[in-house]
């Protein structure tokens, strides 16, 4: 639920406002609603991060054939765009997760 | 503890952020760069052109703006007056080509230190010693001067901001997110930076210095030998030998008589003090040969239309995207097709209903180098004239990013123009001044303007007289049947020579003395050969009364053009595109047979028979895949350089070398000159020897390289012409390595880098047929199905049809239904 939550409410902030809003949702949904254990809310927000980057950035890869992103791939010395989408996601994921997680503490100290 | 948690993982959180939005080094800003939602996965564009429909509506129009796409990418512009039509221009072009504008005028304004830090600074400082602000600045008065130049300036700009005023970061082309800035406002300045880079291109440079140097050590006598002010060997004149002046001629200016002939700068000033740090250009690369251009046109009675047909194809650097952008502009008073040069408007290369018009560049020697003889070292004075004249201080500040103060330069003003350049081997104080014809102030748009609304001959002539420069053959053929060059542009009026050597800045002789009249630059209409044509060859023969230059392009792409032309009958497009992708290699019908005989009559290895059997057997076509044309063309340089290197290479001071129309005479027929020999060796070589040793010298280069004589050693794979991202570093967006034949010398003039940048041919009529091709697409973003559709039919030497509509709403089976609407606000 957490993660749906996380991905639409981050969909709407990042299509209206600059990259880093993508931290916002998760720390404040995890803060609203934490998750039973530490390790379970970095996962809804490192899951819910990852899996919107990845299938936003999977569309438009397949959608331009990769014209693009096959060929920053190779300017970033990596073999194709997919791979490229992968390290896109870890990014993302990571982010959402560290976030989610001081969501999830934050709420703990209080 | 539960806080420490807290906090430390708010840190953790808050520690990616800064990290990922900020670049390091050449790494841009990860965040924004890898999130779909902002970064480059936005510019993948769709590979099925989207059929929409677009209504924007926009602040300062005066009128709706219709604008179509054809399936190639081409806007077909239709506006109700030149404003608005200008408007739509620059934003059209921006939205294609943004990036590449904006890289450009930063280029050529010394700018690019602010977007890519210290390793362009020596770009930036050349764009300001050689006073690249100083012309742009002197052009754009006299542009906003005129009610037409203004309108099209002040629109184009309008127009392009517009563009950037709507881009969302996520629409930003994707350089500018590698690069980590965005776009500046557009100025009409831009407009006149971007013709100074055209003029800087194309007439830009000077061989004063290295054939001073040459002077210097051989004398008078050699220079005279060596370096003829006319081909020797072989040349086919622009303007047809023998034509008439018909004019009364201004005096001839002379040289001051009591100027010493061994050194034309007789008080040489040795500046002993040095300024605080290198202030003076890097010695300037010579043009790249591939840096040149054709252009012809055939009369009525030579075509099978009964019309006139003219071809055009001028050859930059090929790089990706293109220099040009397709566009039609149309207005109740102008319907005009062709190529324009994003940031500049209007149409530069093209045709409409009436005319049709193409250029080449002319090689005038319009930037000449004045030895400065200053008062002191403060060089606020300088000897002119018997008197001490004052200097004008220009200063250049250059930001550089990454660095908080901005690099100063101070550039002192003679009236021969700023003080950058010099001539001692390793000085670093300026002691040259730059006299060029970019500084000369004009409004040479208009003569495009007018072009682009020419009805006939004489709109054309009228429309020639607005030109400054770079000089270039304006060819022109129109409904009325006649067809035309000019060598155009506003070339100075100097005594024989004058700027062939370094000239005496004391010594008002010395100056330019004025100008040619422009009705007296060299024409010619309907000549009786029925065809008029231009290769960046000598302008006339030497019969022309004045002064343009002493050394042209070689004559080799012009001989071939002239001759085709001449026994061409019968002509229609295809004829002309197929003279454009022509092959044949002048220069090896020329010299080879006396170099063959001369490996015949030598011992050969069964390999060097081999290569020596497959060059006799050669039709003289630079195919793709011929292996004679890879071992002729890897021979010649070679040849030339191991009878010249030991005279004229030095590492101390630059010297021009003899031209390869002089190294040819010299083989043909004067086989026993002392230069053959190699002054470094005991022994005495002869002809035949330097013959022999670089045709051996050549195969061990093509097996270095290529291994043993195979299809390895075709001539396309040896020549390897690669078309480069503008950015020269972004490996892949390049285009992939092409198959292509053709080389320097050769009509399809394509080279490594350079070579046909737009290939058009107009069989004008009652309804014009145009056709052309450029090696890339309308788009500049390597994400968009646009940015290199027309690399293959290029590759091919194939044209297409370009549709010139007659109004917003006629049909064509190419046009695809997306287009934008421009309302008024």
């Amino acid at each position: 639920m957490n993660i749906l939550l996380i991905i639409i409410v981050t969909a709407i902030f990042q299509y209206f406002g600059p990259w880093w809003t993508v931290v916002l949702a998760p720390f404040l949904i995890l803060l609203w609603r934490p998750a039973t254990t530490s390790f379970r809310s970095f996962a809804t927000g490192f899951l819910a991060i990852a899996l919107l980057w990845l299938a936003y950035g999977l569309y438009l890869h397949v959608r331009s054939e990769g014209a693009m992103s096959n060929r920053i791939a190779e300017i970033f010395s990596l073999p194709n765009g997919i791979l490229l989408l992968a390290v896109t996601s870890l990014v993302g994921g990571l982010l959402g997760g560290f976030a989610a997680l001081s969501g999830y503490f934050t709420k703990k100290a209080f | 503890m539960k806080f420490v948690k807290a906090i430390l993982s708010i840190l953790v959180v808050a520690g990616l952020v800064f990290v990922l939005n900020r670049s390091w080094g050449p790494v841009p800003a990860l965040g924004s760069f890898l999130s779909p939602f902002t970064g480059f996965w936005q510019n993948g564009e769709n590979p099925v052109p989207d059929n929409s429909q677009v209504s924007l509506k926009v602040d300062g129009l005066t009128d709706e703006v219709i604008v179509r796409f054809d399936d190639t990418g081409v806007p077909h512009i239709f506006a109700k007056n030149d404003y608005d039509l200008f408007f739509a221009q620059g934003y059209i072009t921006a939205k294609d080509r943004l990036w590449q504008m904006e890289l450009q005028v930063r280029a050529a304004s010394g700018r690019l230190s602010e977007i890519l830090g210290p390793a362009t600074l020596p770009l930036d400082q050349k764009s300001r010693r050689l006073g690249m602000g100083y012309g742009a600045e002197a052009n754009l008065k006299l542009g906003m001067s005129d009610k037409r130049s203004k309108t099209a300036l002040t629109g184009y700009s309008a127009g392009v901001n517009a563009y950037i005023d709507q881009l969302a970061p996520k629409d930003l082309p994707v350089e500018y997110k590698l690069l980590g800035y965005r776009p500046e406002v557009w100025k009409p300045i831009n407009t006149m930076y971007m013709l100074e880079q055209m003029t800087l291109m194309l007439a830009g440079r000077s061989n004063d210095l290295s054939i001073s140097n040459v002077l210097k050590k051989y004398g008078q006598e050699v220079v005279n030998q060596l370096f003829p002010d006319y081909p020797m060997l072989q040349e086919s004149p622009i303007i047809p030998a023998g034509t008439k002046w018909n004019f009364p001629t201004l005096p001839i200016p002379v040289k001051n008589p009591l100027s010493s002939s061994d050194s034309p700068v007789a008080q040489i000033f040795n500046s002993k003090y040095s300024l605080a740090n290198n202030q003076v250009l890097a010695p300037a690369e010579p043009k790249p040969e591939g840096i040149g251009s054709n252009n012809w046109a055939v009369g009525a009675e030579k075509s099978i239309t009964g019309y006139p047909i003219l071809a055009n194809d001028p050859h930059l650097e090929l790089t990706i995207p293109s220099i040009w952008y397709q566009v039609q502009l149309h207005t109740p008073e102008m319907n005009v097709y062709g190529v324009s040069l994003p940031g500049i408007p209007s149409v530069i290369i093209g045709f409409n209903q009436n005319v049709a018009w193409g250029v080449t560049n002319v090689d005038a020697d319009v930037f000449d180098l004045y030895k400065i003889k200053f008062k002191d070292s403060t060089h606020a004075q300088y000897w002119h004239e018997n008197q001490w004249k004052a200097t004008r201080k220009r200063e250049e500040l250059i930001y550089v990013k990454g660095k908080t103060e901005p690099v100063k330069e101070n550039v002192f003003y003679t009236h021969h123009g700023p003080v950058s350049d010099t001539d001692q081997p390793d000085g670093d104080v300026p002691n040259l001044a730059i006299k060029w014809i970019g500084h000369e102030p004009g409004n040479s748009f208009l003569t495009f303007y007018e072009l682009n609304k020419a009805k006939n001959y004489d709109d054309y002539r009228k429309a020639l007289t607005y030109y400054v420069g770079p000089a270039q053959n304006f060819i022109f053929a129109d409904n009325g049947k006649n067809i035309a060059i000019t060598v155009n542009g506003k070339l100075p009026l100097k005594y024989k020579d004058q700027g062939k050597f370094l000239l005496d800045g004391t010594d008002p002789m010395d100056d330019w003395q004025g100008w040619i009249p422009a009705e007296q630059n060299p024409f010619v209409k309907n000549p009786t050969r029925g065809f008029v044509s231009s290769a960046n060859q000598s302008s006339t023969d030497p019969t022309y009364p004045y002064y343009i230059n002493w050394l042209f392009a070689p004559s080799e792409r012009g001989i071939r053009i002239n001759e085709r032309l001449t026994a061409m009958t019968k002509a229609n497009a295809d004829s002309l595109r197929m003279l454009q992708n022509d092959n044949f290699s002048v220069m090896a019908r020329t010299i080879l047979p006396k170099l063959l005989s001369v490996l015949r009559a030598s011992a050969l290895s069964p390999t060097q028979k081999a290569a020596e059997i497959t060059l006799s057997g050669w039709n003289y076509q630079n195919n793709p895949e011929s292996i004679p044309a890879a071992i002729f063309e890897t021979w010649m340089p070679l040849l030339q350089e191991s009878i010249w290197n030991d005279e004229f290479n030095s590492d101390s001071v630059v010297m021009r070398y003899p031209s390869r129309d002089r190294t040819m005479y010299m083989i043909l027929n004067q086989p026993n000159e002392k230069w053959f020999d190699n002054v470094k060796t005991p022994q005495k070589e002869t002809m035949p020897d330097v013959v022999l040793n670089s045709f051996k010298a050549s195969l061990d280069s093509l097996q270095k390289w290529h291994g043993k004589m195979s299809p390895e050693w075709q001539w396309s794979n040896v020549k390897g012409t690669e078309i480069r991202h503008l950015s020269r570093s972004l490996k892949p967006f390049n285009a992939p390595l092409l198959k292509t034949g053709g080389g320097a010398g050769i009509v399809n003039a394509i080279t490594k880098r350079n070579g046909p940048s737009w290939r058009m041919v107009v069989e004008l009529g009652p309804a014009p047929k145009a056709y052309g091709i450029y090696p890339g697409g309308q788009s500049g973003n390597p994400g968009s199905p646009y940015y290199m559709n027309l690399l293959k039919k290029w590759e091919n030497g194939e044209l297409n049809e370009l549709i010139f509509l007659s109004s917003p709403d006629q049909q064509h089976s190419r046009m695809t239904s997306s287009g934008i609407t421009f309302k008024k606000n």
